[in-house]
């Protein structure tokens, strides 16, 4: 297990590596640079001034110095500045991405709350009629355009519950319930898909569980069939979706992306949008790596629990 | 909050209050191309720009030249030396005193090549600029320059010690305006707050000002109804009629300064033949592109807008403004066109008025003759393409400008800067060099009548429409006024009612 | 004849109970089958031109004359819609075949070499992987420029590792198979027994894949357009629809109401089948995304 632990850390630094050199390359490709778009298109500007202002941003460097310069800073801890604050990049993301992880958490809590009860109900009520429908509902759960979800939740609000607080943003040091409330409607937005998939997930693996020996041997002496569902086979059950969770951080940030773009709310996910927009190189650069970085880390964790939940897997 | 012992006396002193100190949350979609005054020129930047700097003229909503950071001014006989007698008891938000070196600088620092300033070329007359003994600032032109005194108002002056001393300007601003720059949120917001010692006494009335950055135009107009924000700025008629009957919201109007235009390079076919460009204008109807896109809400634009009355030409006097596909179709096969003309049209894709008018432009010529393949653009590759000429034509809105000068001579002299379309009419040419140093009105009047009329039909431009510049405010917000040029000074002087 | 009338009986017969047994891939392929016909016959059932203005009739609500109302352009929506399924389908289509062919294809040939080849492409697919799929989209489409032929590449491109990762254990399992080992000891060429023995045993799992696959590209090609960078305009997509849709929620909210309903509809159509072919052709997998 240990020599697997170091080939997947091995995995983990290559991956990364691989990230930051497509990202590099990527963003270089996309036509326009950051003077370009600095100086706009109703300007009047000479080559002589472009060129001036490309150098003093470093942009007249060959690829490859460019990229081994921002890859020492990397090492050194130094994500670089961004070109139109000058502020250091890893503050500007500091700065932006609590807002990103608490719509990620709060999305993740919604789904585990409610996505397991209406899992084990499922499996429950399993072949009735109202086992469909909730079936057909959390398959249309899935399928719902978040961002689309977003604008009729802040239009429906706004027509019922004109004082509902639906937009706008407030740090939650400020004020809390105010930021609470505000986080309401993004995170069912983001989170409803990945309610219904847990409760898919909860619900199908619960059928397997109940069809295990252990559960009848319980039914045999005597639980009832509540106990027997929430006590033994949920249980068994939450593996599958706790690792499904890796995945669904992953499909998280992309739906924020969209989500922060509708709500007007200032997390990493806009951060990004905005940086390739404006051609911003080295936060694009760290963003992403950041980004990649916390998706990749936290699958490599739950691979490693898993390994030590279930050894079998070390032999795969 | 500040200086809280003077204000709770005047509380007491002026009682009942009539408006209360606030920051104003305003809501726009555009995040700023950093904020150097001399390099930063777009829309989003001078929004912001325009309350925390100022320069020695400024404009008002009448479109006036009055007096800014000059208290006052002496143009010589032959028009050529100009004397600005300065504001006393000005500072710069750093607490630097304001004075001529400070002037003398910024108009430096726009000329330098090295600083690459977009709009170096409209001060490209002026050969010295000094103080004299009493402090006042001197400026000699080469020759006679009618709009000098309107473009000074687009040059704003920044503290000469604080640039020299390593300061950035594109990350930070530090201006005499009535606004400093407090924060900058990337993509998020900025915050204005007041500038105490702010030279004009009273002004301004809000305790500070918040962009915020709202892409989603749902949400910017439910923060309007819902008063999250106070002041959606300079927002298409779609949005305005969406909000206008909100309870408690209030719509101002005025006549934009910015055009719509298809831009076309004369360099490459279909449109390097005249004739095929004459024939993209019967082609096009402005009255129904004013429907579709605007709303009803713009008129026909000819080269110079209707709001500078004193030069334009009605557009009735344009023969190509009739909308005629049938004469169109016609020039075509005088040029020599059997086929359809299949051209690809770049729109801009960040301004959705200009992705809408495309389209309605694309419908348009499909049925008179044209084949147009429609490619909307990020801004990036937008002013990439434009700035390299690479395009057939485009489709854009430009923003406009005070004295015809300055939007004609760089635009459409053989070599101008901002001539990508690499027009040369030799005639337009002399026209444009005789009425830029004549200092008579009714010569200058003529010659742009001529260049008006030479380039409506036949030009590079085809240009299309002058919209309705519209604001929303809350109904409490008041004292704002609109200004054409889509400046936002009226900042200063808002106020909300309690 | 009688037989075979009376084996088609059958089938039909049998076809029709399955059906019954479940009605999720009944309505599955209820609307699947309805956006196919859409997407094929667009310009016969669509009452307008799609792209047709009269601004007169704009931002109108249903009516008898426009069954699902008018846009900002007075274009016909419902005639929008069904030629939005087109272009939809073709590039949620052609993305999935791309992700297919290329991810799917490296998947099995990374489990049928292994070693170092397995290695090297299950690293690249992870690098692919542990991008966000809409930003790795937005890169892409940026580099190449918007055009829907790009966005069918770029949503191709992220969905590759999903189709290598997904099709290599499997066939992993295939590849260390007695039957395979035998066919290799008779001498048979390594392509020949990918394509005779192992990929014809993938067959459902690609299947379900694709089904499930198609549903969410659908909606990622939807957020593309309502970011303003996938389909162009004035090309009917749905998810443009949608975005242009949204500034008139307050005047007319009828074309994001219908437009954003049907991408609901078609990515549920893909998924309710992709769900309900897992369901019956390999019960093993249900349940699992």
């Amino acid at each position: 297990m240990g020599r697997l632990l170091g080939t997947r850390s091995a995995d983990l630094v290559v991956v990364l590596f691989g990230v930051s050199i497509i990202t590099f390359l990527m963003i270089r490709l996309i036509p326009g640079d950051a003077v370009e778009i600095m100086l706009g298109a109703n300007s009047e500007v000479t080559e002589e001034a472009v060129a001036a202002l490309r150098h003093r941003l470093g942009l007249d460097q060959p690829l490859i110095s460019q990229y081994l310069f921002w890859l020492g800073g990397v090492f050194r801890g130094d994500l670089g500045q961004s070109v139109w604050t000058g502020a250091p990049v890893g503050g500007e993301i500091l700065g932006r991405i609590g807002v990103t992880i608490e719509l990620t958490v709060l999305s993740l809590g919604m789904a585990i709350i409610v996505g397991f009860p209406a899992g084990c109900m499922m499996a429950y009520i399993r072949g009735t009629i109202g086992d469909y429908v909730i079936r057909l509902a959390t398959i249309i759960g899935v399928t719902i355009p978040s961002f689309w979800l977003g604008i009729v939740l802040i239009f429906v609000f706004f027509k019922l519950a004109p004082s509902f607080p639906s937009i706008g943003y407030v740090p939650f040091r400020e004020d809390p319930l105010g930021n609470l409330a505000r986080m309401i409607l993004p995170t069912v937005a983001l989170g409803l898909p990945i309610v219904a998939s847990v409760s898919r997930i909860v619900r199908s693996t619960m059928l397997d569980a109940l069809n295990q020996d252990y559960i009848r041997t319980a039914r045999a002496k005597g639980l009832t069939e509540v106990g027997v569902v929430f006590g033994h086979a949920l249980r068994n059950a939450a593996i599958p979706a706790v690792t499904n969770i890796g995945i669904m951080a992953g499909y998280l940030f992309g739906g924020a992306i969209v989500v922060e773009q509708v709500f007007a709310l200032p997390g990493l996910g806009r951060l990004i949008l905005g940086a390739i927009a404006e051609r911003n190189y080295p936060l694009i650069q760290a963003a992403i790596l950041v980004v990649t970085g916390g998706f990749v880390i936290i699958n490599f964790l739950i691979d490693v629990l898993y390994m030590i939940i279930d050894p079998r897997v070390s032999q795969r | 909050m500040r200086k809280p012992v003077f204000l709770a006396a005047a509380a007491f002193a002026a009682v009942p209050l009539a408006v209360s100190a606030q920051t104003l949350e305003l809501a726009t979609d555009q995040s700023p191309a950093g904020l150097d005054p001399h390099v930063a020129t777009a829309f989003s930047t001078k929004l912001i720009n325009d309350s925390i700097y100022e320069g020695l003229t400024a404009i008002d909503s009448g479109l006036r030249v009055v007096p800014g950071l000059a208290e006052s001014w002496t143009v010589s006989d032959d028009q050529r030396t100009y004397v600005f007698k300065l504001r006393q008891g000005v500072a710069f938000h750093n607490g630097e005193a304001f004075d001529a070196a400070d002037v003398v600088f910024s108009i430096k620092r726009v000329l330098d090549e090295q600083t690459g300033s977009p709009i170096a070329s409209r001060f490209n007359l002026i050969t010295d600029v000094g103080a004299n003994d009493a402090g006042d600032v001197q400026i000699t032109l080469s020759d006679p320059f009618a709009p000098f005194l309107g473009q000074l108002a687009s040059l704003h002056i920044v503290p000469a010690d604080y640039v020299e001393g390593g300061g950035d300007l594109q990350r930070t601003a530090v201006g005499t305006g009535p606004f400093s720059f407090d924060e900058w949120v990337p993509d998020t917001s900025i915050l204005l707050t007041a500038n105490a010692g702010y030279w004009d006494d009273g002004l301004p009335k809000l305790d500070g000002v918040k962009f915020n950055i709202v892409p989603e135009a749902t949400t910017r107009q439910v923060g309007l109804s819902t008063n999250v924000y106070q002041l959606l700025p300079n927002i298409d008629a779609s949005i305005a009629l969406s909000v206008q009957d909100q309870p408690d919201v209030k719509v101002l109007k005025a006549m934009d300064l910015s055009y719509s235009l298809v831009g076309m390079n004369t360099t490459v076919p279909p449109f390097d033949d005249p004739k095929v460009r004459e024939a993209l204008n019967y082609a096009i109807d402005r009255n129904a592109i004013a429907q579709a896109a605007y709303f009803g809400e713009a008129v026909p634009a000819g080269p110079v807008s209707p709001a500078l009355v004193e030069w334009a030409v009605p557009t009735e006097q344009f023969g190509c403004y009739a909308h005629d596909p049938e004469k169109a179709k016609a020039l075509l096969a005088e040029a020599g066109h059997t086929e359809p003309v299949s051209f690809t049209l770049k729109a801009l894709g960040s301004l959705q008025l200009v992705v809408d008018i495309s389209q309605v432009v694309q419908a348009q010529l499909n049925q008179a003759g044209f084949d147009v393949d429609l490619d909307v653009q990020e801004l990036g590759v937008f002013v990439q393409d434009w700035k390299a000429s690479n395009f057939q034509a485009f489709a854009s809105l430009n923003g406009g400008n005070v004295d015809p000068d300055g939007y004609f001579y760089r635009t459409f002299r053989t070599g101008g800067s901002t001539n990508v379309f690499k027009y040369t009419n030799a005639e337009v040419d002399s026209w444009l060099d005789t009425a830029r140093i004549s200092g008579d009105a009714a010569e200058r009047k003529s010659l742009y009548d001529n260049v008006q009329n030479t380039l409506a039909c036949q030009g590079p431009i085809a240009h299309l429409n002058y919209g309705t510049l519209f604001t929303a405010t809350r109904s409490d917000v008041e004292g704002y006024e609109l200004v054409a040029d889509r400046s936002l000074r009226y900042l200063r002087q808002t106020a909300v009612a309690q | 004849m009688t037989t075979a009338a009376t084996n088609l009986q059958a089938t039909r017969s049998s076809n029709w109970r399955l059906l019954k047994r479940h009605p999720l891939l009944a309505i599955g392929l209820i609307l699947v089958g309805t956006q196919l016909i859409f997407a094929f016959f667009a310009p016969l059932l669509s009452p307008y031109d799609p792209v047709g203005q009269d601004i007169v009739a704009r931002l109108q609500g249903p009516s008898g004359a426009h069954w699902l109302g008018t846009d900002k352009f007075g274009r016909d929506v419902f005639s929008r819609i069904i030629f939005g399924y087109r272009s939809s389908l073709i590039v949620s289509g052609l993305s999935v075949l791309i992700a297919l062919l290329i991810g799917g294809w490296l998947g099995v040939i990374a489990a049928y070499y292994q070693g170092v080849a397995d290695r090297i492409i299950m690293r690249l697919m992870d690098i692919l992987f542990a991008f966000p799929i809409i930003l790795l989209a937005i890169g892409i489409i940026a580099v190449l420029g918007p055009r829907q032929g790009t966005t069918a590449v770029a949503i191709g491109i992220v969905y590759m590792p999903i189709f290598a990762r997904l099709l290599r254990g499997p066939a992993l399992v295939i590849a260390e198979s007695e039957y395979v080992r035998a066919a290799k000891a008779i001498g048979l060429g390594d392509l020949a027994i990918i394509f005779r023995h192992v990929i014809p045993n993938l067959t459902s799992v690609i299947l379900v894949q694709a089904s499930l696959s198609l549903s969410t590209a659908i909606l990622v090609e939807a957020s593309l357009s309502f970011l303003g960078i996938g389909t162009q305009p004035p090309t009917p997509s749905l998810g443009l629809m949608l975005s242009e849709g949204r500034s008139f929620l307050t005047l007319s909210p009828w074309t994001s109401i219908f437009s954003g309903l049907a991408i609901l509809f078609a990515s549920l159509g893909f998924n309710l089948l992709g769900d309900a072919l897992r369901d019956t052709l390999d019960p093993r997998l249900r349940g699992e995304r």
